[in-house]
């Protein structure tokens, strides 16, 4: 199954667009009915006025119309109370007209009529006076007659045209403006109701894009639950692979040294057999010559030829055993069950360094042990791998200097990571890769071994689960860093293997 | 009157059956060994043609066990001798080149009487057969029944 996952994030970056959209669409919407809000009120404040002026037309028309009334009253009856109203009335009519230009101040076409009229209203005025002059001078015939003239009643019609006139274009202005007014509200309406449709659409596609988000997370989750989950079986599926081949290998391993051990055995006893029978050869090759009168000595040449070749057999057996022994041991070690155990590792390179107190007083070599953190492991294999670590570090010193071991931990996330450092000869940078393989050693071989030990330690690091790397100069020494993980865990393969009897 | 105490010696290596006897010879052990490289002839001899062994009623046997036989393992043969009522208070000196540890314990279980690894060096090897040579001296050795 591909690893790969398919993912579209772009779907997510739509999402700040969508919500700059609704913002912006909130604040029209906002903006729109806060200038539609304030247009109807001027308009209904237009229309309340227009109502009022028209208001303010009549009454001024009623004025006129009440003061001919009591002038008509006074030509009729002559009563000084008809006379003092028609006064009291006459004199409101100027203040009047001038109130209403100021109300008609913002409308120069209503004034401009008002202004029109204004010499037809004075000039009824005047007529009404002159009949009441004509009166109070006791001449009631001429101002009758004036009346019956009509001139005031023409007068008065056209007061009333003008006045209805305005009226009229007030009547108008009212209707316009209310109209404007109703359009106003309605549009206030038809906006809100489609802001909130644009603002509940933009939701419910967010919504959607949301769900549909969550779901590919969702998904992506799954799919990479599944991946991980899969490289876990496949990665437990190699180790297993692995711990199986190296269980052939250590089988095979112990089988072959085995096997090469009955041979050896042979080679070794008929060759010590065949050196007896040497001894005995030239006992007796020494008797004859001193039979036959030879000089004594003459096979002396001999003798050693036969000793060296003998010598050169013996010694290679020897190593050959040797050998044998090392992968047996190897084999054995690499079949060993591990009991993890809790370590406190710094007692534990303590006693290693105890129990060389007496080696490094002789050499003038001195060990220091640094702050080692604790770990859950193998003990034995544990000791092994510092025992070499250490037992190399003094085993390749220089011999000009006095050697110096320094032995240092700390943890690392789930690890821990000891360094055994040396002022030692060091490793040449070609060498270093060779260090950890089995019968192979670096540098000046003046030190007896088989090139086992940090084969021997790179196997047993391996199998405890962790790494070791070495960094070195020349002639300056040499640092092994040590990586475990704090709890060993057997691998699931072995868990379940059984150990061979 | 007491019947000499016969050695039977089972092992594949006809050089370390020659090494082994030679040994034991040198111990002053006079028995006589009668060798098989393998584990039929082997078989065969202890247990008869009729394979219950009555052939060797009587008679006083030694075992010298080799565990790793190209017929069959060592193990098989000291598991049938130690089930036979015959033989099974025979003394069977395992003499092999595994030291394993599983393998030793094994033996024993089986009821195994000395378990002795060869050693490679032969000083060391020549020492160990002479020694058993010794104690096959010394050692009481019952009549198989």
């Amino acid at each position: 199954m591909p690893l790969a996952i398919t993912y579209k994030p772009h779907w997510y970056t739509g999402q700040p667009l969508l919500m700059l959209a609704g913002f912006l669409v909130l604040t029209a919407i906002a903006a729109t009915s806060a200038w539609l809000v304030f247009k109807s009120q001027e308009d209904a404040a237009v229309a309340a006025a227009s109502v009022q002026v028209q208001y303010d037309l009549t009454t001024q028309q009623a004025r006129v119309r009440r003061t001919e009334s009591f002038q008509r009253g006074y030509l009729l009856t002559g009563e000084p109370r008809m006379l003092e109203q028609y006064q009291a009335s006459a004199a409101l009519v100027v203040p009047a007209t001038q109130r209403l230009r100021e109300v008609l101040a913002d409308d120069p076409e209503q004034l401009q009529r008002l202004e029109a009229l204004t010499p037809t209203i004075d000039a009824k005025l005047t007529e009404l006076a002159e009949t009441v002059a004509l009166v109070q001078a006791g001449d009631a015939a001429a101002a009758l007659a004036l009346v019956r003239s009509g001139r005031g009643e023409a007068l008065m019609e056209e007061i009333a045209d003008g006045f209805e006139a305005m009226r009229e274009i007030e009547r108008r202005d009212f209707s316009d403006r209310s109209q404007a007014a109703r359009l106003s509200s309605l549009a206030l309406i038809v906006v809100t109701v489609a802001g909130i449709l644009i603002i509940l659409m933009v939701a419910a596609f967010a919504l959607y894009l949301v769900s549909r988000a969550t779901r590919q997370l969702g998904e992506a989750h799954a799919a990479l639950a599944t991946a991980n989950f899969d490289l876990e079986a496949r990665v437990a599926e190699r180790t297993a692979d692995l711990s199986e081949a190296n269980l052939e290998i250590q089988r095979f391993a112990y089988i072959v040294s085995h096997d090469l051990r009955a041979p050896l055995v042979n080679i070794m006893g008929f060759t010590s057999e065949l050196e007896a029978l040497r001894d005995d050869v030239f006992v007796r090759l020494e008797r004859l010559r001193a039979q036959a009168g030879d000089e004594a000595g003459a096979d002396t040449e001999l003798a050693a030829d036969f000793t060296e070749a003998l010598g050169f057999i013996k010694s290679s057996i020897d190593k050959m055993d040797r050998l044998i022994n090392a992968i047996l041991r190897l084999s054995r070690e690499g079949r060993r069950e591990f009991r993890p155990e809790v370590i406190d590792a710094k007692a534990l390179v303590e006693g290693i360094g105890a129990s060389l107190a007496h080696r490094l007083q002789e050499i003038d070599a001195s060990l220091s042990i640094g702050s080692l953190p604790s770990l859950e492991t193998d003990r034995l294999a544990l000791e092994q791998v510092f025992t070499n670590l250490i037992d190399n570090a003094i085993k390749y010193r220089r011999r000009d200097v006095p050697a110096r071991v320094e032995i240092s931990g700390r943890f690392d996330g789930r690890s821990v990571v000891y360094e055994v450092a040396d002022n030692g000869r060091g490793i040449d940078a070609r060498d270093l890769e060779r260090v950890f393989e089995l019968f192979r050693r670096a540098g000046t071989q003046d030190q007896p071994g088989e090139g086992i030990g940090l084969a021997h330690v790179k196997t047993l690091v391996r199998r405890l689960g962790g790494a070791i790397t070495v960094r070195s100069d020349l002639n300056k020494g040499t640092t092994f860093t040590v990586r475990l993980p704090r709890r060993w865990l057997p691998p699931t393969h072995e868990r379940l293997q059984e150990e061979p009897g | 009157m007491t019947v000499p105490v016969t050695i039977v010696m089972i092992e594949d290596d006809e050089g370390h059956a020659r090494l082994i006897e030679k040994n034991i010879r040198r111990a002053g052990v006079n028995n006589e060994i009668v060798p098989f490289r393998d584990g039929t002839g082997a078989i065969d001899y202890l247990f008869g043609v009729d394979g219950t062994a009555i052939v060797n009623r009587g008679k006083p046997l030694l075992i010298l066990l080799d565990l790793n036989l190209p017929d069959m393992t060592g193990i098989d043969i000291l598991k049938r001798v130690k089930e036979n009522e015959h033989l099974k208070r025979i003394p069977v000196v395992v003499l092999t080149t595994t030291d394993d540890k599983h393998e030793i314990q094994r033996c024993y279980d089986l009821g195994c009487n000395v378990y002795v690894t060869k050693p490679v060096n032969y000083e060391n090897f020549a020492n160990a057969i002479r020694q058993l040579g010794l104690f096959f001296a010394v050692i009481q050795v019952p009549e198989a029944e």
